[in-house]
């Protein structure tokens, strides 16, 4: 493994030339213009996660496991392995944008500004872009199960700039555009090191609180035997195939630039580092289909494009696919559609709670009430004292995301809608108004307690249980809306 | 006998390795010292008679009735059992591997308090760590490797604490215990589960 980090990108020649335009306004318009752009980019970063996440819960990673494990779960779970590697990522990305905007002074908001309704456009996304598989060039992101169709949509919002692409901040083509103006801003010889020491190191979210991978980032490359004997010597797999021998690691521990993957901001080198370890995880490195100088972990783009490539309908693919890097040719062994309904749950495309069946809409309004809530958590850790802060991230955001959220989600996957699609309850992910920040936690809980329906509350009792323990940010925001 | 079964895990070796070892104690027992320092896991306990079975002893096993009889030498957790990371009581409850950063993981077994922990307890032996300078090894084999750095400083707080650990008890002694033991071959699964989504935990999923 290694322990370096990818070298800061120098500015291109059009950035160059950008940022020589920026440098003719004044000091306070490029500020702003910098506090805008990165609380936009922290709307892009949280539009992406609950469209990841949806297709993610649309998979049922472990149909067959272990000895058991056939092609079909095989490809479902490394699909849930790579989406929920790109997942973490992007509430990597979401910490790093918040963290540079935090250190110029400014809270980031989160709370009621996820996408609603679906399909959306990304905010300030050109709306036009490079024609899908079926020829339309819209570019609208819904929320859909796995599929083929919802690759290419995971593709537009990847998609790679071209080599000194035009930095732009309206009207973006690529992610990677509107990156690089915020790194024009940044540049502009009127920004210096002190405006990113407004609110200090020590309240901005902590590098501890971010892991490369977790047991979810990894899934089996073959079947394995995880009932059987571990290895006589411990961590040698040469005499059997436990889970540790067959395990595929989609993060790498060297895909950023600066100290560590999450980083806290007082310098514009610090500044130009969190964006760049954005743009290489999302696009790749110098324009690689990897995002490390170890070329040991594909950009998000290209794990995505390798997910598609192993689909069945990919050789025929007619979608227009970026130049570099050079899309794989297609990947072996093919899956085919039914394969992939083996291992994929019925979600509805684009689910709102109001089409829901009445008496099921009060378990979507607590998911999405949970939703709303976990993101309050993450706008409070920023008031929450440096020494407490790893506390609170565990016992809430952590908490939340794999003993909440995952498996209220689960849960509601089994419970049929009753409207004859033979579809199962998703989540909508919308922004459910929790109230004033001071109000959030007793509204959750009211929440919780408004799920009466017996096999409702004997499927979920535990996870209100966790609900209500979940720690109440009101102290933090008394003084606030 | 488990030899009829079909299905995941079946069938299980033949004959049951671990014949001659106790049956794993599902509960905690009280323990010869009971304000000793709870730990996580098989080979992890810092004095005589602390492990699950407690003053008791195992039932079974090649020393029935009898406790075990120095740090080190314990068969199991004395922590409560937990599924995953963040769910632990208390400190040094925390099993690790799974979900956590790279600093949690590489010291399994050693965290300072509640909700500050990784992981289920005990740590089974098929359990590998996901992040980190230990990542793809075992679990349990890094824990054992904490405790027996750390050992000088715990003793301190001991009285009586041998200079020496002594060897973590067979069959188990290079590896921690097994998911096949602790299932009592694979006929109780709900022993023990462990966390995540992809099935590589080696134990049963949890909730």
């Amino acid at each position: 493994m290694s322990n370096g980090s990818d070298p800061l990108t120098p500015l291109t020649p059009s950035e160059r030339e950008m940022v020589a335009e920026l440098e003719q306004l004044g000091r306070e318009e490029i500020l702003q213009q910098l506090k805008d752009n990165l609380q936009t980019a922290i709307y892009i970063e949280l539009a992406t996660i609950p469209i990841y996440l949806f297709t993610y819960y649309s998979i049922n990673r472990t149909a067959t496991t272990g000895e058991q494990l056939d092609a079909a779960s095989r490809y479902g779970n490394k699909a849930g392995g790579v989406i929920m590697s790109v997942a973490v990522e992007e509430m990597l990305h979401m910490s790093l944008s918040s963290n540079v905007l935090y250190s110029l002074g400014v809270q980031p908001e989160l709370y009621l500004h996820s996408p609603d309704p679906y399909p959306t456009p990304l905010p300030y996304h050109n709306p036009v872009g490079p024609p899908g598989p079926d020829g339309d060039r819209k570019v609208l992101i819904p929320l859909s199960r796995l599929g083929y169709e919802q690759f290419w949509h995971f593709l537009q919002i990847e998609y790679p700039e071209k080599v000194d692409a035009w930095p732009e901040d309206r009207d973006w083509n690529t992610i990677g555009q509107f990156y690089s103006y915020i790194r024009c801003l940044i540049s502009c010889r009127q920004i210096t090191d002190e405006d990113f020491q407004v609110h200090g190191k020590g309240t901005q979210i902590q590098s501890g609180n971010y892991s490369v991978n977790n047991v979810d980032t990894l899934y089996p490359d073959q079947a394995f035997d995880p009932w059987g004997l571990p290895p006589p010597v411990p961590n040698d797999y040469a005499s059997g195939c436990p889970a540790a021998a067959v395990s595929e690691y989609t993060n790498k521990a060297d895909s950023h630039a600066g100290a560590a993957e999450l980083i806290t901001v007082n310098s514009k080198l610090t500044a130009l580092q969190a964006i760049d370890t954005i743009c290489d995880q999302g696009e790749g490195f110098q324009h690689q289909a990897t995002d490390d100088p170890s070329h040991a972990e594909f950009s998000h783009y290209y794990k995505f494009l390798r997910l598609q490539a192993q689909l069945e309908r990919y050789p025929d693919h007619v979608e227009d696919l970026a130049p570099l890097p050079v899309p794989p040719d297609p990947i072996l062994p093919t899956v085919t559609d039914a394969e992939l309904s083996e291992v994929v749950a019925s979600f509805p495309d684009n689910p709102r709670t109001g089409s829901y069946p009445e008496n099921l809409q009060a378990l979507s309004n607590l998911c999405n009430g949970v939703y709303q809530y976990m993101l309050i958590m993450t706008e409070t850790i920023f008031r929450v004292p440096p020494e407490e802060q790893k506390l609170f991230f565990n016992q809430g955001m952590h908490f939340s995301m794999i003993w909440i959220l995952d498996k209220l989600i689960q849960n509601m996957r089994g419970f049929e809608l009753d409207d004859g699609s033979g579809n199962v309850l998703a989540p909508t992910f919308e922004n459910y108004d929790l109230g004033p920040r001071s109000d959030a936690y007793a509204s959750l809980q009211a929440l919780a307690a408004a799920i009466t329906d017996p096999a409702q509350k004997s499927a979920i009792g535990y996870i209100i249980t966790r609900i209500n323990e979940l720690p109440d940010v009101s102290p933090y925001w008394d003084d606030a809306c | 006998m488990s030899d009829t079964k079909s299905g995941p895990g079946y069938p299980v070796p033949q004959p049951y390795p671990f014949e001659d070892a106790p049956t794993w104690p599902s509960k905690v027992g009280t323990p010869l010292q009971p304000a000793h320092p709870l730990h996580s896991c098989l080979g992890l306990n810092s004095c005589k008679g602390q492990d699950r079975y407690g003053a008791a002893g195992p039932p079974d096993g090649p020393n029935p009735n009898v406790p075990n009889a120095c740090a080190g030498q314990g068969y199991c957790s004395t922590t409560a059992d937990h599924t995953c990371h963040v769910l632990n009581d208390c400190k040094n409850q925390g099993g690790c591997g799974l979900y956590g950063n790279a600093e949690e993981l590489n010291h399994p077994g050693l965290n300072a308090c509640k909700s500050l922990g990784s992981c289920a307890t005990p740590i089974n032996a098929e359990r590998f760590t996901t992040t980190g300078p230990n990542q793809g090894k075992s679990v349990w084999a890094r824990a054992r490797e904490v405790f027996e750095q750390n050992w000088p400083e715990i003793r301190k707080n001991i009285p009586d604490a041998p200079e020496q650990l002594g060897p973590a008890p067979e069959p188990f002694t290079e590896t921690g215990p097994p998911y096949l033991w602790i299932s009592d071959d694979n006929e109780e699964r709900g022993n023990m589960t462990a966390c995540g989504a992809s099935g590589l935990s080696g134990a049963g999923g949890c909730s």
